[in-house]
């Protein structure tokens, strides 16, 4: 049995389950119902034994809940060497301590585990609410380790108190430490579950897809540029480009994907740098996506590590976008890139591709137009008046049968992004012109405040390039010939009537929400580009801009000036507190005239009345003593009988020298 | 005022030898109407020192030896059926004096204290539902043995508060025992004694004790005394704002001994112990040596 005095404290026992449930509960909507219970038993068996009612488990139980916990995971997870298990592990290992909870030492450790449990909230989430929350974590943690001093500490007023006191007095270091501490890259990759779903835009192209997206309101990336921002109708974010048409479905192709071994080029391509600089520089930070692909405009190159850029002209990245991630890009818009090279054979076959069947009208039309010798680009301007002519854009359009191209293109002439660009590059590829779909999105929000740009999921688009001999590729976007608002203004006000119709309240429509909602976007813009994000690159270039050059004593400098100053601060603040209000100057004199004594040998004892301290001097230095006899009787006038002429009199006597008589 | 002080302590230091500081202590007490609380052995001249101050300061002088049997009517007084008048007649007990000496006062049942303490505190006494009032002057000095001796019941802290000072007298210098045995007998110099003063005189130098003028930076030494009797860890609980003004007037009642019209710090030095000592408790237990130690910490100069 433990001694006595290392039990923990039995009130503070309600402390040590409040913070597992703080630590624990964003844990529960990922973990296994089952461990949720578990927590909840041993927290009930723990009480249970606080009440006297149980003893604490024997070794068999303990054993028997080993065994349960670990069959369970086992059970609730197939893959072991993942996040989501080992997390799991934790959060039951964490709750069977409970069990046997008795010391002091098993409530530290307990504690000092649910600081790691706490931490591992910010694998999945880094967002400011959780953030917020883990501050809450911290301080609840905190309070409970306070709890365990004992003698009422655990009050919930002490305890939060000096709970709060300690993290205040921490927050310096901690914002020193977040500025000098060396980011490490991650010693190894976390496995996480690709199995979640993926949101934005997807590998493929079937109809009703953008309708999806277009019911969304998530931010998808956030742009801020570093020079000229490029007008609306340049703001196209290519993210995948399809090659492949299988009648009904648009896809890549195989062999683009990089996962299936398309080419990319992952240093940056020095020997295609062009000339002329690049007209746009910026940077992006995209949402989660749980893809690969990223998002720029045309011709981009990225010099963010683990970014690379493909022979379509897009950039990815290694492995998929799980959170947060930032990337620099540098575009070159077509029209500025001189040289052209020829399309490839294998290029042309792949753009002209189309399915062996179907689709008869709008291959005889086609076929017609190339008959008539037309070129590639009066082809192309004769079939977008041809939209322009008779279309409708509308989110909601008639479902398609087997022929869906000449349904929409003679028939029910109403549709999506998705729509027209299918079925323009469809009537291209027939007229014999190398043609593509390119997805991504267009557009997107000013933030003028914040100064990026907000693109969100609404804004997802599709569009097509085609290869026009001599110019290359040159996108043609067909939505515009029926809606250039759309590509001015939004989607919002392209389909006002029908813009997040299926929303269960119509909050868009409020000005001062939208408005809200834009504020709240920039707080985690901010958050998201000062803290998040502030990786070892940033963290050189903030230390290059504060020191001028990275040094080891440069940064000791750095560390140990504030530090000075922070505790020079607090000396000057405790002497100034601890004097409370200014002397009186009878007092003030006598105090100088005690150190003068103690410089010659004579301290005056704590405690000692001036009286006394005489008489004393008199008997182990007489010849001081006539003096100090003087100014006592001078002082204790002063002083005591509220003579003003004394302190006077006093203030002449400190100025002559000690023994002059 | 101050020739008239000199000469009672003069006398009574006559009869209690070597004592001066406690007889000036005492009267101290007295001038600032505390009662006063003589702890030490037996035969160290408690009475003698009582028995001394009534005859010099002229005032009507009763003795009652505690014991544990007694009870509040052997000091009150009681009223008693007289048959040749056919009434109840009260009999004044020895409280009705100006002086009373309640000796070994630990030795009576609580009972008994309280009885007495309660005419300290009032100054009158309630028996058979009527209010009597006790005469002007009225001074207690009661003596107590040291606690572990047997036979005591130790008075609880309420009443301790009651007394202004508890002082000892401890044991005689060696010139005072050498005279005690040359035969100087203080039996007979005590018969000797003559008042100095009257009741009157007694009152106006009473009245003169609450002129001493005590200055800011004295208050200021007294308040920090105080709160570090309340701060300090080593004291079980500190001065009470009762205490704290005992403090004052026994210091003011020793400036004037010492004739002077202003409190210094060093009056309140010399009457802490006494007035402070039965006060304060430490963890140990007695509070003489946690005095010391206050007033060592206690610097008399603000820091």
């Amino acid at each position: 049995m433990t001694q006595p005095a290392e039990r923990l404290p039995r009130e503070s026992l309600l402390w040590i389950f409040a913070a597992q449930f703080a630590a624990l509960l964003p844990q529960f909507a990922q973990l296994p119902l089952w461990i949720v219970f578990a927590w909840a038993f041993a927290v009930y068996w723990r009480l249970e034994v606080f009440r006297g009612r149980r003893d604490l488990p024997g070794r068999a139980v303990k054993l028997l809940a080993v065994a349960l916990a670990v069959g369970g995971l086992a059970l609730s997870y197939r893959r072991w060497f993942a996040l989501e298990p080992m997390v799991a592990l934790l959060a039951v290992s964490f709750t069977l301590k409970n069990l046997e909870l008795v010391s002091r030492r098993d409530a530290f450790l307990s504690l000092l585990l649910a600081y790691f449990v706490a931490a591992t909230l910010f694998v999945y989430e880094q967002t400011i609410p959780y953030a917020l929350y883990g501050i809450v974590c911290v301080v609840i943690i905190t309070a409970a380790l306070a709890a365990q001093l004992g003698n009422f500490s655990a009050r919930p007023r002490r305890a939060l108190g000096l709970s709060l006191k300690l993290l205040a007095q921490a927050v310096p270091l901690m914002l020193l430490l977040f500025i000098v501490m060396p980011r490490l890259g991650p010693l190894w990759a976390v496995p996480q579950n690709s199995a979640s779903a993926s949101t934005g835009v997807s590998d493929s192209m079937t109809p009703g897809d953008f309708t999806r997206l277009s019911q969304s309101d998530q931010p998808a990336l956030r742009i801020s540029f570093d020079g000229p921002v490029p007008p609306p109708e340049q703001r196209y974010w290519r993210g995948l480009v399809y090659s492949d048409f299988d009648g009904r479905r648009w896809s890549q192709g195989y062999g683009v994907d990089p996962r299936e071994g398309g080419a990319v080029h992952w240093k940056g391509r020095e020997q295609l740098l062009p000339e002329v600089g690049p007209r746009y520089r910026y940077r992006v930070i995209q949402e989660a996506t749980n893809n690969p692909w990223l998002f720029a405009m045309a011709r981009p190159i990225s010099d963010t590590r683990g970014v690379g850029e493909t022979e379509d002209e897009r950039i990815v990245r290694r492995g998929p976008v799980y959170s947060r991630f930032a990337y620099e890009v540098r575009s070159w818009p077509r029209e500025t890139l001189g040289e052209i090279h020829a399309l490839g054979d294998f290029e042309r076959r792949r753009n002209l591709q189309l399915p062996g069947g179907g689709n008869p009208r709008t291959r005889a039309w086609a076929e017609e137009l190339r008959r008539a010798g037309f070129g590639a680009e009066e082809i192309s301007r004769r079939l977008l008046a041809f939209y322009n002519r008779s279309f409708t854009y509308t989110l909601k359009p008639p479902a398609l049968g087997a022929d869906s191209v000449d349904e929409f293109l003679f028939g029910s002439q109403q549709g999506f992004c998705e729509h027209f660009a299918g079925s323009y590059v469809f009537a291209m590829r027939a007229a014999g012109i190398p043609a593509r779909v390119v997805a991504g999105y267009q557009g997107g929000e000013w933030v003028a405040k914040e100064e990026y740009l907000l693109v969100r999921q609404y804004d997802a688009h599709a569009w097509a390039e085609i290869w026009i001999a001599g110019r290359g590729w040159q996108r043609v976007d067909p939505t515009a010939a029926v809606a250039p608002e759309r590509i001015r203004d939004g989607l919002q006000s392209a389909a006002a009537d029908e813009f997040m119709q299926d929303s269960l309240l119509p909050l868009h429509r409020m000005a001062f929400l939208n408005r809200l909602r834009l504020e709240w976007d920039m707080i985690n813009y901010r958050w998201y580009q000062t803290v998040i994000s502030f990786d070892s690159d940033k963290q050189q270039n903030l230390l290059q801009r504060i020191l001028g050059e990275v040094s080891p004593l440069r940064l000791a400098t750095f560390i140990a000036v504030p530090m000075a100053a922070a505790l020079l601060g607090i000396l000057l603040w405790l002497w100034f507190s601890g004097r409370g209000e200014t002397l009186p100057a009878t007092s003030r004199l006598y105090r100088k005239f005690c150190r003068r004594m103690a410089r010659a040998g004579m301290a005056r004892r704590s405690g000692e009345a001036p009286r006394d301290f005489a008489r004393r001097v008199r008997a182990e230095k007489p010849e001081l003593a006539p003096m100090v006899e003087r100014i006592t009787a001078a002082f204790e006038k002063a002083a005591y009988f509220d003579d003003p002429a004394a302190e006077k009199q006093l203030r002449r006597l400190l100025r002559l020298p000690m023994i002059k008589m | 005022m101050q020739k008239i002080i000199s000469a009672i302590v003069a006398d009574i230091g006559r009869v209690l030898l070597g004592k001066e500081h406690q007889v000036k202590l005492a009267l101290a007490c007295l001038l600032s109407r505390g009662h006063l609380l003589i702890e030490d052995l037996p035969g160290m001249g408690k009475t003698t020192l009582a028995h001394a101050l009534a005859q010099v300061l002229g005032l009507t002088y009763k003795r009652v030896q505690f014991t544990s049997d007694m009870l509040p009517a052997d000091i009150l007084g009681v009223s008693i059926f007289e048959r040749d008048s056919g009434q109840f007649r009260f009999h004044e007990g020895p409280v009705f004096s100006q002086l009373l000496l309640a000796d070994e006062i630990n030795r009576s049942s609580p009972k008994t204290q309280s009885a007495l303490l309660e005419a300290m505190e009032e100054r009158q006494v309630s028996v058979d539902g009527e209010t009597r009032p006790l005469p002007e002057p009225f001074f207690v000095i009661a003596t107590q043995n040291p606690l572990h001796q047997s036979g005591t019941f130790a008075l609880p802290e309420s009443q301790l508060d009651r007394f202004l000072m508890r002082i000892s007298l401890g044991y005689p210098t060696r010139e005072a025992e050498r005279a005690l045995f040359l035969g100087v007998d203080p039996r007979a110099q005590l018969r000797q004694l003559k008042p100095r003063i009257d009741g009157n005189t007694l009152k106006k130098m009473q009245g003169l004790v609450g002129q001493v003028k005590a200055s800011e930076s004295l208050l200021d030494y007294l308040e920090r005394l105080v709160q570090h009797t309340r701060q300090s860890p080593e004291c079980a609980m500190g001065l009470s704002p009762r205490g704290a003004l005992a403090l004052l007037h026994a210091a003011r009642a020793w400036a004037l001994i010492h004739g002077r019209s202003h409190l210094l710090p060093e009056d309140i030095q010399a009457v802490l112990p006494s007035v402070a000592g039965h006060r304060l408790q430490s963890e140990g237990g007695d509070g003489a040596q946690l005095v010391e130690r206050l007033m060592r910490q206690v610097d008399i100069i603000a820091a």
